[in-house]
């Protein structure tokens, strides 16, 4: 591509009227020696240019780093010393140092984006320029497969399409992290693969995500790959729970994250996606999927993907992530063992006392109401439920602390055989209560739309050493 | 752009979101260790004379106990028809085709 | 081949039958949808002018090779 040292650089392209217009002026300049023209799409044009370089390779552009055609550049002992962008008669007089320049010429006329900057074109630069930072197998596509059945073809797929992982498209995930694409997020289950930010990406690709999803989705695969979450577990047993995901902090804005209507529903493509992208990185990194490693007699829809943001701003209680450790005003994901969501109605309650019973009974179901202390759960409190609590002055903890006194259950209910159902809990010694959950086996988030008094009881699984335990990771290290 | 220099015409290159042991093309599927109490079909392509072959073909598999479902394509000259195809991915565990020439 | 790739992506287990004329456009035709090779049999070339007696000729050389190419 070759610049000059001493001298005058323009860069034009043919399809751009202020080029156009130019011509002359470049053909006048040309005249005297040290001017040379660089052509981004036409390698004739402008005419009467005796130094004229075909840059349809846009080598020359990159270098330059150009934005605009035309750019004039005026270098001296190899180092830029000046630039005009577009035409402009003043500025061009100045640089070139020749008067009267571009005589019948209006006085100045805007320039048009380079080539560089053209969609198709920039995915090809920015793959020239950093695929070598990509290690994963290349794999083709051929021209007689269609593109959507060849990923399902692979088996990369959950059941719904995914967005193919070209190395442009991984390129720009990437740019929602400063970290490396080699660096190792974790080691995946069930087949302890060490995952890298490159396939995290790859399969974040996959799965719909926007770079700016990335350090969520990094983060999440980060602590659903702890011991104490036990990923592996949760995708062997043949319960049907699976991984889900909330996320606190200021990126849950800053991503346009949905924690309110709707909040564990469809529609909101952040929410969507980031659940789908830890699933998927199961499924293709660590090898887990459905009927092979994955054994779940039933399986739930929350397993493509199950990820919601707390509202903490409606919120009558410290958000989650700050109950867990997080400073205030930090991002983080708690990963959480999760079935379906079922709905608890209580449209009369307004005593925290009543609704707190009222929403004990509800979780009393999870796994089955006449066992204990085996499966954790999760609350989501609805606005409108929250209301209550927060008019009658309850914190997260006074809450926790009446669920677990109306979830103490009496032996007589739920021993084996009472009430004609011969599962329970075995005959035991005591006449003692038994507590629903263990200790730290029952987690409180709030979110939902402002109209409904329904909250939502997630189960989830074994809970515990042996099991899952929730675990919270911050976002910001992942950024 | 070829960013990989086997890159065929008009294909698309992406990355390989798994660990990578698998091979990197794709494969026919793991086969039966025999064919007892599978459903065996045989389709017939409809080129000229396929159907002599077919004929003494089911002849011979019949003799080892394995009974066999026809099936015909309308041309050979397309791929088969969504009917056809849902037709045998219902009615059979093992497709042999015939014959190409 | 395109029907291979139908039956096999919905759990079918198949092969194909062929001429040895087809060797080098069944190659083809595998590499260019992702497969390096596809089960298939190969009988001599030709086909359409040869007798009832030897087609089934071909089929009864065929039979191993054929039950090979849907078993382990």
């Amino acid at each position: 591509m070759d610049l000059l040292d001493e001298g005058l650089v323009a860069v034009v392209k043919r399809d751009c009227p202020t080029c156009q217009l130019v011509e002359p002026v470049l053909a006048d300049l040309s005249r005297a020696p040290g001017l040379r023209v660089f052509t981004q799409d036409d390698p004739a044009f402008p005419a009467g240019v005796a130094d004229r370089r075909d840059d349809t390779a846009l080598d020359a552009s990159l270098a330059l780093d150009i934005e605009t055609v035309p750019t004039l550049v005026r270098f001296a002992g190899g180092v830029e010393t000046g630039r005009v962008v577009g035409w402009s008669r003043a500025q061009w007089t100045e640089l070139t140092g020749v008067a009267d320049l571009g005589e019948g010429l209006p006085e100045h006329r805007p320039g048009c984006g380079s080539r560089t900057l053209d969609p198709d074109v920039a995915d090809e630069l920015l793959v020239r320029a950093r695929g070598g930072s990509l290690r994963s197998r290349r794999l083709e596509i051929s021209a007689l497969e269609d593109e959507a059945e060849a990923l399902f073809d692979r088996g990369f797929s959950d059941g719904l399409p995914v967005v193919a992982p070209t190395p442009a498209r991984v390129l720009r995930m990437l740019d929602g992290t400063s970290r490396k694409p080699d660096e190792v997020v974790a080691v995946v289950p069930p087949n302890l693969v060490e995952a890298t930010v490159e396939k995290v990406a790859i399969n974040a690709v996959l799965a719909g995500c926007r770079p700016e999803y990335l350090p969520v989705v990094l983060a999440a695969v980060e602590a659903a790959c702890t011991d104490e979450f036990n990923a592996h577990g949760l995708l062997a047993t043949t319960w049907a729970a699976g991984p889900a995901i909330v996320v606190n902090g200021p990126v849950r804005a800053e991503i346009g994250m949905n924690w309110a209507g709707n909040a564990l529903g469809q529609g909101n493509r952040a929410n969507s996606t980031i659940g789908r992208a830890l699933q998927l990185v199961i499924r293709n990194v660590g090898g887990g999927r459905p009927q092979g490693v994955d054994r779940a007699a039933l399986g739930n829809p929350g397993k493509v993907g199950f990820c919601f943001a707390e509202d903490e701003e409606g919120s009558p209680f410290e958000p989650l992530a700050q109950s867990r450790g997080v400073p205030a005003g930090r991002s983080a994901v708690t990963v959480f063992a999760a079935e379906g969501p079922r709905g608890v109605v209580d449209q009369i309650s307004r005593r925290p006392e009543s609704l707190a019973r009222s929403l004990a009974l509800g979780l009393r179901g999870v796994v089955h109401p006449k066992l204990v202390r085996g499966f954790d759960a999760t609350l989501v409190v609805c606005p409108e439920h929250a209301r209550v609590f927060a008019d009658a002055g309850w914190d997260r903890a006074r809450l926790e602390a009446a669920l677990d006194e109306a979830l103490l259950l009496d032996r007589a209910e739920i021993t084996r055989g009472a009430g004609g159902i011969d599962e329970g809990v075995p005959p035991g010694g005591s006449d003692q209560p038994l507590p629903k959950f263990r200790p730290g086996g029952l987690m409180i988030v709030h979110a939902g739309g402002g109209a409904g008094m329904f909250s939502a009881v997630i189960g989830g699984w074994a809970g515990g050493p042996g099991g899952s335990a929730p675990v919270t990771r911050e976002v910001e290290p992942w950024r | 752009m070829a960013v990989n220099g086997t890159r065929g015409p008009g294909s698309l290159v992406i990355l390989d979101p798994t660990d990578e042991s698998s091979p990197d093309v794709r494969t026919a599927i793991e086969r039966p260790a025999s064919l007892d109490g599978l459903r065996v079909g045989l389709l017939d392509i409809a080129k000229p004379r396929g159907d002599v072959f077919l004929d003494r073909l089911a002849e011979l598999l019949a003799e080892r106990g394995i009974t066999v479902r026809r099936y015909a394509k309308p041309t050979f000259t397309k791929p088969m028809p969504p009917d056809l195809r849902r037709e045998i991915t219902t009615e059979c565990d093992v497709v042999i085709e015939a014959l190409a020439d | 081949m395109h029907d291979f790739v139908a039956l096999e992506g919905r759990g079918v287990v198949a092969a194909f039958l062929a001429s040895s004329e087809f060797v080098q456009a069944a190659d083809a035709q595998a590499r260019a949808l992702g497969y390096r090779e596809v089960p298939s049999v190969f009988v001599p070339h030709p086909i359409q002018d040869r007798t009832d007696e030897e087609m089934r000729a071909l089929a009864d050389a065929a039979l191993e090779e054929v039950l090979a190419r849907v078993t382990r």
